[in-house]
């Protein structure tokens, strides 16, 4: 049978967030969370291949001890184990550091993983780095952006749609892929598995030490980012009253904007002032 | 003591919300109109247990807390009251006696179809002349061989128009000749089974409320529900569960119209800014945000009480007066809040308007509750 992990991500569930200016993170608390959008769709995979192919999908999050939640919501869709890294000490992780904590997670918890999924990106960072930077940890194979996947014997088929056109790969397991929301609409949790979630299965919880990850290896391997500052990018509306005769305005208008207007639509319109 | 949702209701909370959202939210206002009872999503909310909600696994239901299950009320009234009607009178007043008073054999024939959604249930103990007082039904059942032949009419019977089984109050004989009440299941395709017109009512409209009539109707003696003559004994302890259901959807209806009323406040626009701004709006707000809360912690407290199997009749009356109550004091203020909108059907809370009044007549008049409450608070010695 398969052994299929599931990273997923606890979001905010509002779209606008209030920044910290002197961290420069999200204010998080001011927010309900949820399970970040694509990781659903991420689930909803696995969980249809566990039912085409027969799998185990064990779901991992990294997060504070409320990150339980996003777990349980995946144990009532389908999932069959939970695992949550949860310590103080690995708070702050950029994606460089996140998917050395994923990976090593992975290496101990499920050493026989064939197939690990993950949101293509997340609704809050959205930088849509965990993933095939995980790969690159685990030495895997990787697609991201997948709207479909299928198995044959040990080869993953991918489609996926890249610009205008689909394209359909092929990789062996143990393998990574990142699920888009193009597909894989996810099932809404039945009332009797948010029953089964909350008292037929625990979560593992672990902390850093239980992974080996100590603070020399955060020196090395920890975050490498710094967020130097956050704003809010302002724009603004400027009202310009142009008056004069027609044939002067005009000339006025295009002697203001022909710049901007040729940036816009791609094309300079300086000829046309001309004549 | 503990009043801060746990973590499994607030998923619970979120899993109904978003299934409302997404599937009755596009649809409420016209299915309203047109008194359409949507079948299409209650197709759904069958696989997701929506009608065997505190029905034990081994009938194949969620065997969720009575939180659990008020919440699901509460966020699906929210967005569509009449499906929250088909809702908890499925699980409130039609599961619930089954579950209370039913042989197992009658368990074992019933309730994994109730769950499953695939049968819907429904309770009948309103006649013409039996309302408020319950005690005067006029259906009779009379035994002939083995079967009981059930005569008579129930009116204002909810899910009336799509129900396969429904409870039926009506007059037996006693041993010693006196008429006594007791409950009979019957299914929708026993001879003498018929069903009426849909009601054409204020609210609810959505939901297929008719009259049923029982013409010289056999009933086999197996579908007699508890003993000959415990029809007042179940009717008042279903009642009961029922309150809570009740108030749930009431509680719902006020969440969805205080909603609609403060996005609008911030949006809407007079003498230059928006009238959450002024005074007389906010105090409109913090009026049915207090309410609203203080009924929430009612109505929870009675669900409590009801799963650590403690008498819960008298605080389940005091949130059932209460939050319908309140459902038709704030959706009356969200429509002041829309104005003139508010009168037209533009706006959901003129529908919410519609659907809360009744809350406060179903399940027991307001002025029954006050009964129920007052002969409790009565009874109690003085200390």
């Amino acid at each position: 049978m398969l052994n299929i992990v599931v990273c997923i991500k606890q979001v905010p569930m509002v779209t606008e967030l209030p920044w910290d200016e002197k961290t420069g993170t999200l204010r998080r608390d001011l927010a309900a969370g949820m399970m970040n959008p694509a990781c659903k769709h991420a689930v909803e995979a696995a969980l249809q291949l566990k039912e085409k192919y027969g799998a185990a999908v064990i779901v991992l999050t990294m997060g504070p001890p409320a990150a339980e939640e996003v777990l349980r919501e995946a144990l009532a869709m389908g999932a069959d184990r939970s695992i949550l890294i949860c310590d103080r000490m690995l708070a702050g992780s950029d994606t460089y550091a996140t998917s050395f904590i994923l990976a090593e997670a992975v290496k101990k918890e499920v050493p026989g993983c064939d197939l690990i999924l993950c949101g293509a990106y997340t609704s809050d960072s959205e930088t849509a780095q965990v993933g095939p930077q995980l790969a690159e940890e685990l030495n895997m194979p990787a697609a991201a952006y997948a709207e479909h996947l299928d198995i044959s014997g040990r080869t993953l088929r991918v489609r996926r749609l890249v610009d205008h056109f689909r394209e359909t790969l092929e990789m062996e397991f143990p393998a990574l892929v990142t699920v888009s929301m193009e597909q894989y609409e996810p099932r809404y949790a039945s009332f009797a598995g948010l029953n089964r979630a909350f008292t037929g299965t625990d979560i593992a919880v672990l902390n850093a030490a239980a992974l080996g990850i100590t603070a020399a290896h955060l020196e090395s391997r920890g975050s490498r980012t710094r967020v130097r500052r956050v704003f809010i990018r302002k724009t603004q509306k400027e009202n310009v009253r142009i008056t004069g005769a027609a044939a002067n305005a005009a000339g006025e208008f295009l002697d203001r904007y022909q710049r901007t207007i040729s940036a816009v639509i791609g094309k300079s319109i300086e000829a046309k002032k001309q004549t | 003591m503990q009043f801060n949702p746990c973590m499994k209701h607030k998923l619970i909370r979120n899993s109904a919300r978003h299934f409302a959202e997404t599937e009755l939210a596009p649809i409420a206002a016209e299915i309203d109109q047109q008194r359409r009872f949507p079948r299409e999503i209650i197709a759904k909310m069958k696989a997701l247990n929506y009608f065997g909600l505190q029905v034990p696994k081994e009938y194949g239901g969620a065997a969720m807390d009575s939180i659990s299950a008020a919440i699901v009320v509460e966020e699906i009234s929210r967005v569509c009251a009449a499906v929250g009607l088909c809702v908890t009178v499925h699980n409130g007043v039609a599961i619930y006696p089954f579950l209370q008073f039913a042989d197992a054999g009658q368990k074992e024939a019933y309730l994994p179809q109730l769950a499953s959604g695939n049968v819907i249930g429904a309770f009948s103990l309103t006649e013409a002349n039996a309302g408020s007082d319950a005690g005067s039904v006029e259906t009779t059942a009379v035994k002939k061989g083995s079967d009981y032949f059930l005569n008579g009419t129930k009116i204002f019977v909810t899910n009336g128009g799509v129900c396969d089984v429904a409870l039926i109050f009506a007059l037996t004989s006693s041993p010693d000749n006196k008429l006594q009440s007791s409950v009979f299941i019957v299914e929708s395709q026993f001879p003498g089974f018929l069903r009426g017109e849909l009601e054409d009512l204020c609210g609810m409209r959505a939901n297929p409320v008719s009259s049923l009539f029982f013409e010289d109707c056999p009933v086999p003696e197996a579908n007699l529900l508890g003993k000959l003559g415990d029809g007042m004994k179940i009717g008042l302890s279903t009642l009961d569960n029922g309150r809570i259901g009740v108030a749930a959807q009431a509680l719902g209806i006020a969440q969805g119209a205080m909603e609609a009323a403060v996005k609008y406040a911030k949006e809407r626009q007079q003498f230059k800014k928006p009238i959450a701004s002024q005074q007389t709006i906010q105090n409109y707000i913090a009026d049915m945000a207090t309410e609203i809360m203080a009924a929430r912690l009612l109505l929870y407290r009675a669900c409590e009480l009801k799963d650590a199997g403690a008498p819960f009749g008298c605080e389940a009356s005091m949130a059932k007066l209460y939050c319908s109550t309140i459902a038709s004091k704030v959706t009356s203020l969200a429509v002041q809040i829309h104005g003139g909108y508010g009168y037209s059907k533009e706006y959901d809370v003129e529908r919410y308007f519609r659907d809360a009044k009744v809350t406060e007549i179903y399940e027991g008049t307001s002025e029954i509750q006050r009964m129920v409450i007052a002969r409790a608070i009565l009874s109690q010695p003085i200390l």
